[in-house]
């Protein structure tokens, strides 16, 4: 009985460490080949770096040479940070509406809420591109709003679940002590939530910071583009002579942030910081 | 000074379908110690909770202090409150838990430090003030709510089952300590709890509420021996109340209840309001602790009654003897010396003293 049960629990560790491996596999051809001259990156591009083939930070150096690197990389920073903001800000607070007055307008709000994550951006590109442009949200600033709108739904759907685990009582006892809605939502509500205001915010600083279909719809090619944009930019550019070395380097350099952040995020996932505020 | 005073207070909900406070009258004396009790649903906490402004009145008047505080937010009702679930905010310290309400009305912090530790002193949690609620047992927990409300030194105190989550003998540690604090603290103090040992052992007075309804306001004492009516005499004590249908009748100038083959004589006092009810039924209320054995000390007026032995629970000094009577199980708390069986016939004996009579109809005592 125990050998079976240890036998299956084997072949469920290797199963899942040949899953790994092939997630992984493509970020580690990447980084291998970010370091490699572009001659050896074509004739073995699964190798691994040696003294012959490594190049150290030359591809780095001229990854920011030949493409606006600095600025789409300002460009996606700035966007993907003020658009997390706001979804996170926006979002929680909607979702402690809807959650806490219960009329047939937040049921309604909710159910659009739900709903709008169902539609697939392929569907709404065309007019919203058209919008974004009629309403001059092509642009840095009004991407924004534009993101907002595309990540409410699932941010909204994400935060009613938590809320409605926190007892209102707490809100209760805070309304006795002497808050106002407001501050009973920052003071009380909000820091009650951050373990699923931070897994709100990974997920969408994912999303918005590897985007690439709506900011080239949107921003398209030139000032305002963003790294996934400047990115292809540099693939497509000349034809039949693509600096790879230059290409993986740039890769790397846009995954970097994004793996940062989700390394410093992770510790800050406290899951049941609520226990111990009620019963139990 | 802290008074409670409801006018005809009335609460509905959805849009005045359902009314769940007809129309409540209550006063609650400055420094007194009442308990709201009642079984769920009875509206105890709605009265609670529109005390505290968590709850808009639909109509009525309701006074804190002769001030009309009807539309008055509960932060400026000086009222403080303590949840059953405790309600700690998760993301503080016990210490922050407690200063928070004080952070708020801007008082300095030497001043919010010193009450602060002043509660937690009393309430034994000084060595918890630097961790989180969830690194707290339940009654540690509860502790800190009090201390929570403590500090800000409101004028009325209002508890929402705070011992309710804890085990028994942490209910019975706390009871105490809250009874405790509402001598030491000498401030109003409005409790609610369906638990009537906890109303019987900390109240000054007790209202007893059924359907929103106040059923009786008395002391406990009263509300025991002279139920206004037979919920409230269902209600207070344990085991409850036995009722058993009977009918008043007269013999020989002396009236007596007949019920099930068996009579009791009504005492001379009560005989006089009884004699309206003569040929008519009735319901007579006996306490299963007024059922007494054969084998216990003399009762005077006492009537006997011979019953199958249903069930027999011992309970170390005491045997609860189940028994059936007009189709109908009762049960009588005895001092038993020997072991009582399933199937023996017993004989009992009913203190007459201490038996109480409603009126069958309106259920209101005689």
């Amino acid at each position: 009985m125990k050998s079976k049960s240890s036998f299956r629990e084997a072949l469920t560790y290797i199963f899942l460490f040949i899953l790994a491996l092939a997630f992984l596999a493509p970020i580690a051809i990447i980084i291998m080949n970010s370091v490699k001259g572009n001659f050896y990156i074509s004739q073995s591009p699964f190798s691994i770096p040696n003294y012959e083939t490594f190049v150290g930070a030359e591809n780095f150096i001229k990854g920011f040479k030949q493409s606006d690197f600095m600025k789409s990389f300002f460009n996606s920073a700035f966007i993907t940070f003020f658009s997390v903001a706001g979804i996170v800000l926006m979002t929680s607070m909607t979702a402690w509406f809807i959650v806490r007055v219960k009329n047939k307008l937040t049921k309604l709000l909710y159910y659009l809420f739900v709903f709008s994550m169902i539609v697939p951006f392929q569907m709404v590109m065309y007019t919203m591109t058209y919008y974004a442009f009629e309403l001059n949200l092509n642009n840095r600033i009004g991407i924004i709003f534009i993101y907002l709108g595309f990540g409410a739904g699932l941010s909204v759907f994400m935060f009613s679940g938590f809320i409605k685990s926190i007892p209102t009582e707490i809100e209760e006892a805070a309304t006795i002590d002497g808050c106002s809605p407001v501050k009973t939502f920052f003071l009380i509500v909000f820091p009650i939530l951050k373990p699923t205001a931070i897994t709100v915010a990974i997920l969408n600083a994912m999303w918005i910071w590897n985007d690439y279909l709506l900011p080239y719809l949107v921003l398209g090619s030139g000032e305002g583009k963003t790294l996934p944009v400047a990115v292809q930019m540099a693939l497509t550019g000349g034809y039949g002579n693509k600096d790879m070395g230059a290409l993986m380097a740039m890769l790397v350099l846009a995954i970097l942030p994004i793996i940062i952040f989700y390394l410093f995020c992770q510790k800050y996932i406290i899951r049941g910081v609520a226990a111990g505020a009620v019963k139990g | 000074m802290a008074t409670i005073k409801f006018n005809d207070v009335t609460k509905a909900f959805d849009n005045g379908k359902i009314t769940v406070i007809p129309g409540l009258s209550l006063e609650i004396k400055d420094k007194e110690f009442v308990v709201l009790v009642g079984p769920s649903g009875c509206g105890k906490s709605t009265t609670l909770r529109m005390i505290a402004g968590l709850e808009d009145i639909t109509s009525g008047e309701l006074f804190i202090d002769d001030k009309k505080v009807n539309n008055i937010p509960p932060k400026d009702r000086d009222i403080a409150m303590v949840f059953q679930s405790y309600a700690l905010y998760p993301h503080m310290s016990v210490y922050k838990n407690m200063a928070f309400a004080l952070k708020l009305k801007k008082m300095p912090k030497t001043e919010i430090d010193e009450k602060v530790r002043w509660a937690a002193k009393i309430l034994d949690i000084e060595p918890y003030l630097d961790r989180k609620p969830r690194a707290l047992s339940g009654g540690q927990r509860q502790r800190v709510a009090l201390g929570r409300a403590m500090v800000r030194n409101p004028k009325v105190f209002l508890l929402d089952e705070p011992l309710s989550n804890l085990d028994a003998k942490l209910r019975t540690e706390m009871r105490s300590q809250i009874t405790m604090l509402h001598k030491r603290l000498e401030t109003t103090f409005v409790y609610v709890t369906h638990d009537q040992t906890e109303a019987m052992t900390m109240a000054d007075r007790i209202v007893v509420m059924d359907k929103g309804v106040i059923q009786q306001f008395d002391t406990p004492q009263k509300l025991y021996s002279e139920p206004a009516n037979m919920f409230v005499a269902g209600f207070i004590g344990s085991p409850q109340m036995n009722f058993i249908d009977a009918a008043v009748v007269e013999e020989k100038g002396a009236l007596k209840a007949r019920f099930c083959g068996f009579s009791v004589n009504i005492p001379k006092d009560k005989a006089k309001y009884m004699k309206e009810y003569i040929g008519k039924d009735i319901v007579i209320g006996i306490r299963p602790e007024h059922i007494f054995s054969a084998g216990e000390a003399e009762v005077k007026n006492k009537a006997p009654i011979t019953v199958s032995v249903e069930i027999a629970e011992m309970t170390g000094s005491e045997t609860n003897v189940y028994f059936e009577l007009g189709g109908k199980r009762h049960i009588a708390r005895i001092k038993a010396e020997e072991r009582i069986n399933q199937g023996d016939l017993l004989k009992l004996y009913i203190d007459e003293n201490e038996i109480r009579y409603f009126d069958k109809e309106t259920t209101l005592a005689i």
